[in-house]
């Protein structure tokens, strides 16, 4: 078998026990690797009533077929779970090289079921596997338990998956860590897989991945290697890491997030570009397994209060959170943030979304100190935002609401429902959609793991137009999408970029190769595959299998009753217009409506509930899944009517 | 001999992607998988450190002094790592006595491996990202590291 490895493991924690399971050949052409079979499990196995902490729920980590090769960046891994953040389907992925160890070792896949009797962690040592006591580094940081587990197995060059304390408490945010930093952030699978008492899963792999046409492999991924050497995107990225958007996104575009998204732009943000980081920050550059762009960086803090502390990366969406988000412009302060969220082992988008939110309800009144427990939630305060970090990982006193996340938090006090930021109860990330493009604020409302959704589509075909001319026409068709601030062909741009995006999280390479940078696009990466597999992958097909597993996780919504209902975006983006400031913002709402009928009619879904064709799921090969959703359709239909005749009993 | 070439480690510049083991794996063993690479990175995570390691293209090599077959060797022409395979029994003295880790046994042929410098391309040079990995001749680039040094220590003492 070339490329994949054809194997996987699943676990029984309640029992110890686990069982290698192979995945034959027709699975593996539908559903490709990574977030394909991921979704493919989630969705069979874990149904809408079960709970998320529940030991029913599934934790899965996937890696494809291009995994641990010379590929582009191919060490990234998908984690997946049905989401104790928004109750739905949930899934990110990180970088790193645990991925590629996972199949040096012989896997694809492992999938997590049930709830170990104790705190233990796995140890996979190629075809040995063990479930091992972890009492002991239970309540440590990441990058500690990373360092006993790897003394006690008595090897340095192992690759190991760690979550810290907030995921051992069942912080709806938790994340997923490996190699110590490179974490896996959004829609709290951390605190799922804390919840079956596991800490780590460490992996030594010594075999390798079997190449069908090793020369042609060889030969086309050389010459794109040498492509990215000069390709601008990648060049910013290898230069500055991804905080090289700080000085585009605040003084040309105008979607620096300050103060919970309220405003995009401030006069100070280059204390946090990446231009100054690299001289006052930058500790070192790490690269994740096999990347051709290197956009890891270490970061230190050399002077003040918090002088010593380091961590590995901020990346741009880990640094603006507990920064600008809730009013901190100082680079220390923001680095130390990152630092804490590293460390407690939480998203950091959540945990400062929930601050943001928590500050911007303490503006409007809405909390108090009787609520907060006496703590005053002014913006910028740096003592707070570190106390409030802790107080969350450790669930103590006001934190225990937020690490709720702020959707729940709302709900729970009643109070703040127009300072979130939020879709399907998972917060935005640092992008307003009113300065960085109305395709992505399209993405936000429709992304099949709730609000994040820069990472869904992914859409930066829209910020393509003048580093790669050309590009668009030949996707969408037209030119006229290559600017952000337009609503012309966004809807088909997201559309496609929703099916490719897929594709690649199946390869598990790293989307700031296909999608941020276009460098590598499916000209390269299709003969790639083939050359990998030895198979006869065309782009239609991969495309098919993008639009299949899109179709299949919105399918997981909707059997929860979410569809149409749920694609909106906040209020603040269609209803606030963006605060004056001088960069292209200035003034600009979204224009949602614009752009979903259009979205809807190329998804083929239903108009009036929002669920996927019963059509298009047959013809992708879901017939089941259409058979499914037929009483769920019922049922949505039934509680919209409902509402509509309770809302007019209220007029 | 200021002219031989040598696969030279800027230290500082490794980033730890690890391409340089995948193009070697995949350019000499048409499979991607460390155990085959000539080449190897050691990686401290926790602090962001890692360094390269690899054939050191030894004078004296101690990997041809212990083979009991004469199956590994140097070419007197080109002072590059040669495996006579049919002469290699895969007994390991070779990996036993590296005193870098930079000898293996392949597992699919059971046979030792060593550096080729990829017959005067050496593919890790060539992937490289960072040009931790640069293939230069030693004698020309400890000249120009010196004078680096020594500007730099020069600009110091002036106060510039």
């Amino acid at each position: 078998m070339y490329g994949w490895r054809g194997k996987r493991i699943r676990f029984d924690l309640t029992k110890g026990k686990w069982e290698v399971e192979e995945t034959p050949y027709e699975y593996r052409r539908k559903w490709l690797g990574g977030r394909g079979y991921n979704s493919e499990v989630l969705y069979n196995e874990v149904g809408p009533d079960v709970d998320p902490f529940s030991p029913n729920n599934l934790a899965m980590l996937g890696v494809g077929p291009l995994s641990g090769t010379f590929g582009p960046s191919t060490g990234r891994v998908t984690v997946t779970a049905k989401s104790p953040l928004t109750g739905g389907f949930g899934d990110s992925n990180m970088g790193g090289h645990w991925g590629a160890e996972l199949k040096f070792a012989g896997y694809e896949q492992i999938i997590l079921k049930g709830k170990a009797p104790k705190p233990s962690y796995i140890w996979i040592d190629d075809d040995k596997i063990e479930i091992r006591d972890a009492s002991h580094i239970w309540g440590k940081f990441p990058r500690d338990a990373d360092r006993i587990i790897k003394e006690e197995l008595g090897d340095k060059d192992i690759h190991i998956v760690t979550i810290g304390p907030a995921g051992e408490n069942l912080v709806r945010f938790a994340c997923t860590f490996n190699d110590c930093y490179r974490a896996a952030g959004r829609t709290g699978h951390g605190a799922v897989i804390g919840s079956k008492n596991i800490k780590a899963i460490a992996v030594r792999g010594t075999g390798g991945v079997k190449i069908a046409d090793p020369e042609k492999f060889y030969q086309i991924t050389s010459d794109w290697r040498k492509t990215m050497r000069t390709d601008p995107m990648a060049q910013g990225l290898y230069a500055y890491g991804s905080l090289v958007l700080i000085m585009p996104c605040n003084y040309e575009m105008g979607w620096f997030p300050w103060k919970n998204l309220k405003y995009g732009y401030h006069p100070d943000a280059r204390n946090i570009s990446g231009e100054v980081w690299a001289k006052k920050h930058l500790k070192g550059k790490e690269g994740c397994f096999s990347c051709a762009i290197v956009c890891g960086i270490h970061s230190e803090i050399r002077d003040g209060k918090y002088a010593g502390e380091y961590t590995g990366g901020p990346e741009y969406e880990a640094c603006v959170p507990t920064g600008p988000r809730v009013g901190i412009i100082d680079s220390n302060e923001c680095l130390h943030g990152a630092v804490l969220t590293n460390n407690y082992g939480m998203d950091a988008i959540e945990a400062g979304a929930s601050i943001s939110w928590a500050m911007e309800c303490w503006e409007k009144g809405y909390l108090t100190a009787k609520d907060t427990g006496g703590l005053e939630l002014n913006w910028g305060d740096a003592e707070v935002v570190d106390k409030l970090l802790r107080m969350m990982a450790y669930r103590e006193g006001f934190g225990d609401i937020l690490a709720e996340g702020p959707t729940i938090a709302a709900k729970k006090l009643g109070v703040g429902e127009d300072c979130l930021v939020s879709t399907r109860g998972m917060s935005l990330p640092g992008d307003d959609p009113r300065g960085l493009g109305f395709g992505y604020g399209l993405s936000f409302a429709v992304g099949t793991r709730g609000g994040c959704d820069h990472l869904r589509s992914l859409c930066c075909l829209e910020l393509s137009g003048y580093l790669y001319p050309g590009l668009n026409e030949k996707i969408v068709g037209t030119e006229a999408c290559s600017k952000p601030l337009v609503t012309d062909g966004k809807a088909k741009m997201v559309w496609w970029e929703e099916h490719h995006k897929a594709f690649v999280d199946c390869l598990q390479v790293c989307c700031f190769n296909t999608h941020w940078s276009y460098g590598c696009r499916n000209e390269h990466l299709i003969p790639m595959l083939n050359a990998v597999t030895g198979l006869d992958f065309t782009e239609e097909e991969c495309l098919t299998i993008g639009e299949r597993i899109y179709n299949l996780e919105r399918a997981y919504w909707s059997r929860q009753l979410s569809g149409k209902n749920d694609d909106v975006v906040p209020r603040r983006f269609t209803h606030e217009p963006m605060p004056e400031n001088p960069a292209a913002s200035s003034g600009k709402v979204l224009p949602i409506d614009e752009m979903l009928p259009d979205y809807y009619k190329l998804r083929q879904y239903e108009p009036e509930t929002g669920f996927p064709g019963d059509k298009r799921l047959r013809e992708l090969g879901l017939a089941y899944v259409a058979e499914e959703l037929k009483p769920y359709r019922e049922k949505y239909i039934a509680r919209e009517k409902q509402k509509k005749a309770k809302k007019k009993d209220k007029e | 001999m200021s002219q031989q070439k040598v696969i030279m480690i800027n230290a500082d510049q490794c980033c730890g992607c690890r391409v340089c083991e995948m193009a070697c794996s995949l350019y000499q063993e048409k499979e991607c998988s460390p155990s085959l690479s000539r080449i190897r990175v050691v990686r401290n995570e926790a602090v962001g450190d890692s360094f390269p390691i690899g054939c050191a293209l030894c004078t004296k090599a101690v990997c041809v002094e212990v083979c009991p077959t004469g199956a590994n060797q140097i070419d007197p022409a080109t002072g590059t790592g040669v495996i006579i395979e049919e002469k290699c029994v895969g007994c390991r003295a070779c990996v036993r006595a590296c005193p870098f880790g930079a000898a293996g046994i392949s597992y699919k042929t059971g046979k030792a491996y060593k550096c080729n410098l990829c017959n005067g391309d050496p593919q890790c040079v060539l992937h490289c990202p960072t040009n931790c990995l640069e293939y230069a001749p030693v004698e020309l680039t400890v000249r120009h590291r010196r004078r680096a040094l020594a500007d730099d220590v020069i600009a110091k003492l002036k106060g510039e």
